[in-house]
């Protein structure tokens, strides 16, 4: 009894500890957007005059224009990316097109440095005259996106048993139609899923933003980096922007969670 | 209404043969059953039919169409799968109408098509709920139903009363037989079970490694099966296959068992005795002796393992002469006459 | 043409403008002595833009700081992430709210994350450090020496969930039987532990660690929100080091060339990983 005893404390100690260190941090920038600049400059967290002069100042700026952006770009990223992903994924998953070709592709499409892609897009961006609009970065962000959602669905789709396709077929519907009315409500959750998570990634990037998103109308995570001005960090302000970029996708994230595995690991581990 | 013909078929995976050469012709409007052993080729038959296995070579006929190349949706036809595959998001309702969307009915006529099915299978009240608040047997009365709405040429069954439990698979089969009469479409039917087989077909086809061992009638098949594996698979409890020599009037086997068969010509031959066909005697005058050993009661009949001479036979005996038939006691054996099967030794093939 | 073939094309079209496409062109520029205002022509030069970096004494420096780097988180995300995993698969109370709360920080976009950090762990403005130097202790987390380690540091907090989520998945779906029969045997806790889960787990912990690996390479962010590099030159990660080669010093070429030597880096690990995929893949 006692041997149980010591598992079973140990383990809430061990996930107690992980929640305060996931906590701790996330508790200081959202105390730090109500401080003034000279509250700030004491790091001691507790005893300080609460001001809304932060939240006033980000809120009433350009931020949200800059979250518009984000969100501009995170939607048409991921609605490519579901439309295009999920008629791969169902390709790979049901036919196995292309063999171990087209796993390896899209896994080595994912975790392509970014480094390499940029400087063409950026090259090729000032060429067409793009450079001062959110076309290139669509299209970089779309260079991981569109492999990470195929990737994520392709578990999915192998889950739909087969013979409910052979099913569609008999009852007199062609292959694509069989795809579109029988076999996608089956991954609706998946899709859901996966376009959460391709949202996510498109919402987060700041390398290819930062890079090729003109400096005047750029993307949200750029726009973070750039409290960190000439002047100093603005830390009240640049706290309350982090936070509007957070709190979004974390609330996303809770609905996310169950699929996460499924959908990550491309179907190898059974979800 | 329409015959089914295959010409010639063959069906390869890689450098297996699963079968081979298949010349077969379902009679129209009947309901013909394929049986046979696991991996003998009939699900792969009965899918090749459907168009879900493309054709190796030879072709399949529907009607005067060859649809050998054709799509599933192209031939005109239903299927019932073992697991019913309803569709998990519709409603019953909308899991019947599904096939007419394919032919492009409105809605509202397919809506009402559908309920009118629903009233024939006796799902009324079920219309609008979800494949996964059925039972086994309401699921499997909405795959049928789905079947019928399209009113196609050919009906096709796999293995479809598998999943019940034994009593709801004796009642639909009833069911499934009078709605075929009904709707005279027709049929092929898929199974293991041979009891199944013999009680639903009007036509019977055995097969074994992708051959046809044989086919017909089912009372022909029974009666006079062609070789041994047909002559065991079909009947139950199985035939006695004995191996031994006749001489006048009599058989011996193998293991030394004397039987008296008269009519026979002298040689090496295998005595085939369906269980039914074994007399017992308790006392009795036969010259032929056997020990009683394990008895299994059935109600109107028992079946009845006796030893005779190192040989173990099977009979059937009906329960009003069961007096003196116990486990230890020791009886007579013999054929009725005329009853017996021949098949020769080596090829198996009946004589 | 086929169904399945059709299905591809549209991802296949997408990827190759988006993927294919740049890839090329990158190849090309590494070999070029291209400029941003050049519109389009440049000189071709060999292999000179290749020789340079691989020549660089500061290019390889850049690469140990980076496999250090790599090395040590990955390697703590996958100790803390074990002991997370094993402690939330068997949770009996507020399962999904802890779950779904320690899987939070993989979610938060990293330069929020780097400078989160750069504030918290900061020796005149941050909350650690101050109360560190409460209890007598004082360590400047950005210091000579330790700055790649706080960075190290920073991406365990955002990235272990991720190694949690694969390694929890993969905890559930081995088979219970092997570990009860163990129990039955007699074996202890530990024993099970060591010689019959984690046997079982290891494919998991093998796709878990490649995956997690070869994103640390890339890190850029965590470097641009604190250290810029510094310093010296210790944070400098072979992304920064390309990014600044490229955008700060605008030798675009050379950039290029810097970033595809990372890819056959990459490549050449994946080749590997995708090997040992295979094998447990055959369901």
């Amino acid at each position: 009894m006692s041997r149980f005893k010591l598992i079973d404390a140990s383990r809430i100690l061990v996930l107690a500890v992980a929640v305060v260190a996931v906590a701790l941090p996330l508790l200081w920038v959202a105390l730090a957007t109500f401080k003034t600049p000279a509250d700030l400059n004491q790091p001691g967290i507790i005893g300080f005059t609460p001001t809304m002069a932060n939240w006033t100042e980000v809120l009433s700026s350009d931020i949200f224009a800059a979250v518009g952006r984000s969100v501009l770009v995170a939607t048409v990223t991921v609605a490519i990316a579901v439309v295009v992903g999920s008629m791969g994924a169902y390709s790979i998953a049901r036919f196995s097109t292309g063999g171990s070709l087209s796993r390896f592709g899209i896994l080595a499409a994912q975790v392509l440095p970014p480094a390499v892609l940029v400087f063409p897009f950026l090259s090729v961006a000032y060429i067409l005259r793009l450079n001062g609009t959110l076309v290139p970065i669509i299209f970089s962000h779309l260079s991981f996106v569109v492999p990470v959602v195929t990737w994520f669905l392709i578990g999915f789709f192998a889950a739909v048993p087969k013979e409910i396709e052979e099913q569609a077929r008999v009852d007199g519907f062609g292959r694509f139609d069989t795809f579109r009315l029988v076999v996608l409500p089956q991954v609706l959750p998946g899709i859901g899923a996966a376009a959460i998570f391709g949202f996510t990634l498109s919402w987060n990037d700041m390398f290819y933003g930062l890079i090729l998103s003109p400096s005047n109308s750029t993307i949200l995570p750029v726009a973070i980096a750039g409290f960190n001005t000439f002047r100093g960090v603005e830390l009240g302000p640049m706290a309350v922007a982090i936070l509007i970029a957070i709190i979004p996708v974390v609330i996303a994230s809770f609905f996310v969670q169950k699929r996460l595995v499924q959908g990550i690991s491309g179907g190898a581990v059974k979800g | 209404m329409a015959r089914v013909t295959f010409d010639n078929v063959v069906k390869k995976y890689g450098d297996t043969t699963v079968v081979k050469g298949l010349d077969l012709e379902l009679p129209d409007g009947a309901f013909t059953v394929l049986v046979g052993p696991s991996g003998c080729g009939k699900t792969t038959t009965l899918r090749m039919i459907a168009g879900l296995e493309p054709v190796t070579s030879g072709s399949i006929r529907i009607g005067d169409k060859d649809v050998t190349k054709l799509e599933p949706k192209d031939r005109d036809i239903a299927m019932v799968f073992q697991n019913y595959a309803l569709y998990p998001h519709l409603t019953v309702r909308e899991n019947l109408a599904f096939p007419l969307r394919a032919i492009r009915v409105k809605r509202a006529e397919a809506l009402a098509r559908a309920e009118a099915v629903a009233a024939t299978m006796g799902l009324s009240e079920l219309l609008d709920r979800k494949p996964k608040d059925l039972s086994g047997g309401q699921q499997q009365r909405v795959a049928i139903g789905r079947a019928i709405i399209r009113e196609p040429s050919v009906f096709l069954f796999d293995e479809p009363l598998s999943n019940l439990d034994a009593k709801l698979r004796v009642e639909m089969r009833t069911e499934l037989l009078q709605l075929q009469r009904r709707l005279g479409i027709t049929s092929l039917f898929v199974t293991h079970d041979q009891e199944e087989a013999m009680t639903l077909s009007d036509f019977i086809v055995v097969m074994r490694d992708g051959e046809i061992a044989q086919q017909g009638k089912p009372k022909d098949v029974y009666d006079k099966p062609n070789n041994t594996f047909v002559a065991s698979f079909v009947g139950s409890p199985k035939m006695n296959l004995l191996e031994g020599t006749f001489s006048t009037g009599k058989f011996v086997s193998e293991s030394g068992l004397t039987l008296a068969v008269s009519g026979v010509p002298a040689g090496k031959k295998i005595l085939g005795v369906r269980p039914d066909d074994i007399v017992l005697e308790v006392g009795g005058k036969s010259a032929s002796r056997g020990r009683i050993g394990v008895i299994e009661l059935l109600g109107p009949r028992a079946i009845v393992q006796v030893e005779a001479s190192g040989q173990s036979l099977t009979a059937v005996v009906e329960a009003s002469r069961m007096d003196g038939i116990v486990e230890g006691a020791e009886v007579g054996v013999s054929v009725r006459a005329g009853s017996h099967h021949l098949f020769d030794s080596v090829t198996g093939l009946r004589i | 043409m086929k169904f399945q073939n059709a299905m591809m094309t549209p991802l296949l079209s997408v990827m190759a403008v988006a993927v294919g496409f740049p890839l090329l062109y990158s190849l090309w520029l590494g070999f070029t002595s291209y400029q941003l205002v050049s519109g389009g022509v440049a000189d071709f030069v060999g292999l000179d833009n290749y020789i340079r970096i691989l020549s660089d004494g500061d290019y390889w420096t850049s690469l140990s700081a980076t496999a250090t780097y790599v090395f040590l988180s990955v390697t703590f995300e996958l100790i803390i992430g074990l002991t997370l995993a094993l402690a939330l698969q068997s949770q009996k109370w507020f399962k999904n709210f802890t779950r779904s709360f320690l899987l939070a920080p993989m979610f938060i976009t990293p330069i929020a994350v780097g400078l989160m950090f750069r504030f918290f762990l900061n020796d005149q403005l941050g909350a650690i450090p101050f109360y560190l130097d409460k209890v007598g202790m004082s360590y400047d987390f950005f210091g000579s020496g330790k700055a790649l380690v706080s960075l190290a540091f920073i991406d365990v907090w955002q990235w272990t969930p991720f190694m949690v989520l694969l390694l929890l998945a993969g905890l559930e779906s081995i088979p219970k039987q092997p570990i009860e029969a163990a129990r039955v045997d007699g074996a202890n806790r530990f024993y099970i532990f060591r010689r019959v889960t984690l046997p079982m787990l290891s494919p998991i912990l093998i796709v878990a660690v490649l995956l997690r690996g070869l994103d640390a390479l890339k890190v850029f962010e965590y470097v641009y929100a604190t250290t810029r590099g510094g310093p010296g030159i210790e944070t400098k990660t072979i992304q920064y080091l390309t990014y600044q080669t490229g955008i700060s010093y605008y030798r675009l070429a050379e950039a290029s060339a810097m970033a595809f030597i990372l890819l056959v880096i990459v490549l050449g690990i994946i080749i590997l990983l995708f090997r040992r995929l295979e094998r447990v893949n055959v369901r």
